[in-house]
Protein backbone atom coordinates (compact mmCIF):
# COMPACT_ATOMS: atom_id res chain seq x y z
CA UNK A 1 0.00 0.00 0.00
CA UNK A 2 1.40 3.60 -1.05
CA UNK A 3 2.36 5.83 2.25
CA UNK A 4 -0.34 8.37 2.54
CA UNK A 5 1.78 11.16 1.88
CA UNK A 6 -0.54 14.57 2.48
CA UNK A 7 2.92 16.84 2.66
CA UNK A 8 4.12 15.56 -0.72
CA UNK A 9 0.71 16.52 -2.02
CA UNK A 10 0.85 19.65 -1.50
CA UNK A 11 4.14 20.24 -2.15
CA UNK A 12 3.73 18.79 -5.56
CA UNK A 13 0.72 21.19 -6.25
CA UNK A 14 2.88 24.24 -4.58
CA UNK A 15 6.17 23.48 -6.56
CA UNK A 16 4.18 23.35 -9.90
CA UNK A 17 2.70 26.34 -10.06
CA UNK A 18 -1.11 25.56 -8.93
CA UNK A 19 -3.30 28.15 -6.82
CA UNK A 20 -5.64 26.68 -4.66
CA UNK A 21 -7.12 26.89 -1.12
CA UNK A 22 -6.64 23.97 1.35
CA UNK A 23 -10.33 23.16 2.83
CA UNK A 24 -11.94 20.16 4.56
CA UNK A 25 -10.53 18.29 7.50
CA UNK A 26 -6.99 19.34 6.84
CA UNK A 27 -7.73 22.42 6.82
CA UNK A 28 -9.60 22.18 10.36
CA UNK A 29 -6.40 20.38 11.13
CA UNK A 30 -3.72 23.19 10.37
CA UNK A 31 -6.52 25.60 12.49
CA UNK A 32 -5.36 22.76 15.46
CA UNK A 33 -8.71 21.26 15.10
CA UNK A 34 -8.32 17.56 16.57
CA UNK A 35 -10.03 15.65 13.86
CA UNK A 36 -8.92 12.66 11.75
CA UNK A 37 -9.04 12.79 7.99
CA UNK A 38 -7.60 11.14 4.87
CA UNK A 39 -7.98 13.30 2.15
CA UNK A 40 -6.60 16.56 0.67
CA UNK A 41 -9.47 19.22 -0.37
CA UNK A 42 -8.11 21.74 -2.70
CA UNK A 43 -10.50 24.05 -3.91
CA UNK A 44 -8.60 25.44 -7.12
CA UNK A 45 -8.48 28.79 -9.39
CA UNK A 46 -10.17 28.03 -12.65
CA UNK A 47 -8.35 30.14 -14.69
CA UNK A 48 -7.07 29.09 -18.03
CA UNK A 49 -3.67 29.02 -17.06
CA UNK A 50 -4.20 27.44 -13.45
CA UNK A 51 -6.04 24.88 -14.81
CA UNK A 52 -3.09 23.74 -17.27
CA UNK A 53 -0.50 23.87 -14.64
CA UNK A 54 -2.88 21.86 -11.91
CA UNK A 55 -3.44 19.32 -15.15
CA UNK A 56 0.37 18.60 -15.08
CA UNK A 57 0.52 18.35 -11.60
CA UNK A 58 -2.42 15.64 -11.62
CA UNK A 59 -0.72 13.66 -14.59
CA UNK A 60 2.82 14.36 -12.42
CA UNK A 61 0.98 12.43 -9.19
CA UNK A 62 -1.10 9.24 -11.70
CA UNK A 63 -4.23 10.96 -10.42
CA UNK A 64 -7.20 8.88 -11.64
CA UNK A 65 -10.82 9.07 -10.33
CA UNK A 66 -11.57 7.14 -7.20
CA UNK A 67 -14.39 5.76 -8.75
CA UNK A 68 -13.88 2.73 -10.61
CA UNK A 69 -9.95 2.77 -10.00
CA UNK A 70 -9.42 -0.38 -11.87
CA UNK A 71 -10.64 1.67 -15.32
CA UNK A 72 -8.01 4.23 -14.46
CA UNK A 73 -9.85 7.70 -15.67
CA UNK A 74 -7.70 10.47 -16.01
CA UNK A 75 -9.32 14.16 -14.87
CA UNK A 76 -9.80 16.53 -18.33
CA UNK A 77 -9.18 20.00 -18.71
CA UNK A 78 -13.28 20.29 -19.41
CA UNK A 79 -13.59 18.66 -15.67
CA UNK A 80 -11.29 21.35 -14.14
CA UNK A 81 -13.00 23.86 -15.69
CA UNK A 82 -16.42 23.01 -13.81
CA UNK A 83 -17.55 23.82 -10.63
CA UNK A 84 -17.85 19.89 -9.71
CA UNK A 85 -16.36 18.18 -7.22
CA UNK A 86 -13.43 15.45 -8.58
CA UNK A 87 -12.46 12.51 -6.18
CA UNK A 88 -9.63 11.04 -7.31
CA UNK A 89 -6.50 8.68 -6.17
CA UNK A 90 -2.82 9.75 -6.55
CA UNK A 91 0.30 7.99 -5.77
CA UNK A 92 0.13 9.70 -2.67
CA UNK A 93 -3.31 8.90 -1.21
CA UNK A 94 -6.91 10.32 -2.01
CA UNK A 95 -7.04 14.30 -3.21
CA UNK A 96 -10.50 16.03 -4.01
CA UNK A 97 -10.05 18.74 -6.50
CA UNK A 98 -13.10 21.34 -6.14
CA UNK A 99 -14.73 23.65 -8.32
CA UNK A 100 -16.79 25.28 -5.70
CA UNK A 101 -17.59 24.50 -2.23
CA UNK A 102 -20.53 25.21 0.30
CA UNK A 103 -23.27 27.06 -1.58
CA UNK A 104 -21.11 27.23 -4.48
CA UNK A 105 -18.00 29.09 -2.96
CA UNK A 106 -15.50 29.47 -5.55
CA UNK A 107 -11.51 30.19 -5.31
CA UNK A 108 -11.93 33.89 -5.69
CA UNK A 109 -14.40 34.46 -3.49
CA UNK A 110 -12.77 32.64 -0.50
CA UNK A 111 -9.18 34.09 -1.06
CA UNK A 112 -10.55 36.84 1.74
CA UNK A 113 -11.73 33.95 3.81
CA UNK A 114 -8.24 32.44 3.71
CA UNK A 115 -4.49 32.54 5.20
CA UNK A 116 -1.30 31.50 4.11
CA UNK A 117 0.48 29.09 6.84
CA UNK A 118 3.13 27.57 6.84
CA UNK A 119 3.08 23.89 6.84
CA UNK A 120 5.91 22.48 6.20
CA UNK A 121 9.87 23.12 5.98
CA UNK A 122 9.79 25.09 3.21
CA UNK A 123 6.50 24.93 2.16
CA UNK A 124 3.54 27.60 2.61
CA UNK A 125 -0.45 27.13 1.65
CA UNK A 126 -3.43 29.17 1.53
CA UNK A 127 -5.84 27.81 4.28
CA UNK A 128 -9.36 27.93 4.54
CA UNK A 129 -10.22 29.91 7.74
CA UNK A 130 -11.86 28.19 10.47
CA UNK A 131 -14.73 30.39 10.36
CA UNK A 132 -15.57 29.89 7.15
CA UNK A 133 -15.04 26.31 7.70
CA UNK A 134 -17.55 26.37 10.29
CA UNK A 135 -20.55 28.40 7.82
CA UNK A 136 -19.92 25.95 5.01
CA UNK A 137 -20.08 23.13 7.20
CA UNK A 138 -23.41 23.95 9.01
CA UNK A 139 -24.70 25.23 5.40
CA UNK A 140 -23.93 21.60 4.14
CA UNK A 141 -26.03 20.23 6.90
CA UNK A 142 -25.01 16.14 6.11
CA UNK A 143 -24.25 14.22 9.05
CA UNK A 144 -20.72 13.43 8.55
CA UNK A 145 -20.51 17.80 8.08
CA UNK A 146 -22.59 18.24 11.33
CA UNK A 147 -20.56 15.71 13.76
CA UNK A 148 -17.60 17.48 13.28
CA UNK A 149 -18.78 20.80 14.04
CA UNK A 150 -18.67 21.07 17.36
CA UNK A 151 -15.13 19.67 17.57
CA UNK A 152 -14.35 22.87 15.19
CA UNK A 153 -16.57 25.25 17.41
CA UNK A 154 -14.40 24.38 20.33
CA UNK A 155 -11.37 25.05 18.65
CA UNK A 156 -12.34 28.36 17.19
CA UNK A 157 -13.18 29.31 20.86
CA UNK A 158 -9.96 28.14 22.39
CA UNK A 159 -8.23 29.40 19.94
CA UNK A 160 -9.84 33.17 20.23
CA UNK A 161 -9.16 32.36 24.13
CA UNK A 162 -6.01 31.80 23.57
CA UNK A 163 -5.35 34.90 21.22
CA UNK A 164 -7.15 36.91 24.01
CA UNK A 165 -10.47 38.21 22.03
CA UNK B 1 3.73 10.24 40.79
CA UNK B 2 2.03 9.77 44.23
CA UNK B 3 -0.72 6.97 43.78
CA UNK B 4 -2.44 8.93 46.22
CA UNK B 5 -2.26 12.26 44.10
CA UNK B 6 -5.82 12.89 43.00
CA UNK B 7 -6.10 13.09 38.94
CA UNK B 8 -7.16 15.93 37.20
CA UNK B 9 -10.90 15.64 36.40
CA UNK B 10 -10.99 15.76 31.97
CA UNK B 11 -12.39 18.98 31.03
CA UNK B 12 -15.19 18.77 27.94
CA UNK B 13 -17.20 21.05 26.73
CA UNK B 14 -21.05 21.17 27.13
CA UNK B 15 -21.59 19.34 23.53
CA UNK B 16 -18.84 16.40 24.92
CA UNK B 17 -15.72 18.01 23.22
CA UNK B 18 -12.40 16.94 24.72
CA UNK B 19 -11.01 20.87 25.50
CA UNK B 20 -8.12 19.50 26.39
CA UNK B 21 -6.90 17.91 23.18
CA UNK B 22 -7.68 20.96 21.45
CA UNK B 23 -5.51 22.82 24.17
CA UNK B 24 -2.75 20.38 23.47
CA UNK B 25 -3.42 20.72 19.43
CA UNK B 26 -2.99 24.88 19.81
CA UNK B 27 0.67 24.35 21.83
CA UNK B 28 1.37 22.53 18.10
CA UNK B 29 2.55 24.90 15.15
CA UNK B 30 0.42 24.20 11.94
CA UNK B 31 3.30 22.48 10.33
CA UNK B 32 3.50 20.04 13.64
CA UNK B 33 -0.18 19.35 13.64
CA UNK B 34 0.03 17.94 10.00
CA UNK B 35 3.10 15.69 10.76
CA UNK B 36 1.19 14.15 13.74
CA UNK B 37 -1.56 13.81 11.30
CA UNK B 38 0.26 12.03 8.36
CA UNK B 39 1.79 9.95 11.10
CA UNK B 40 -1.54 9.00 12.64
CA UNK B 41 -3.22 8.20 9.54
CA UNK B 42 -0.31 6.10 8.17
CA UNK B 43 -0.40 4.24 11.56
CA UNK B 44 -4.15 3.76 10.85
CA UNK B 45 -3.75 2.52 8.12
CA UNK B 46 -1.36 0.24 8.55
CA UNK B 47 -3.32 -1.30 11.02
CA UNK B 48 -6.37 -2.11 8.50
CA UNK B 49 -3.88 -3.55 6.22
CA UNK B 50 -2.64 -6.03 9.05
CA UNK B 51 -6.45 -6.74 9.89
CA UNK B 52 -7.34 -6.62 6.31
CA UNK B 53 -10.43 -9.41 6.41
CA UNK B 54 -10.95 -9.52 10.21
Amino acid sequence: MPEHKLTATLRALREGGVEFILAGGLAAVLHGAPVTTFDVDIVHSRTDENIARLLAVLESLDAVFRIQPERRLKPARSHLAGTGHLNLITRYGPLDVLGSIGSGLTFAELVPHSTELEIGEGLRARVLDLETLIEIKAGLGSEKDLATLPILRRTLEEKAKRQGR
Amino acid sequence: MDSGDQAPAPEYSEDGVDLSLIRWMLTLTPAQRLEFLEERVNEILAIRERNAGA
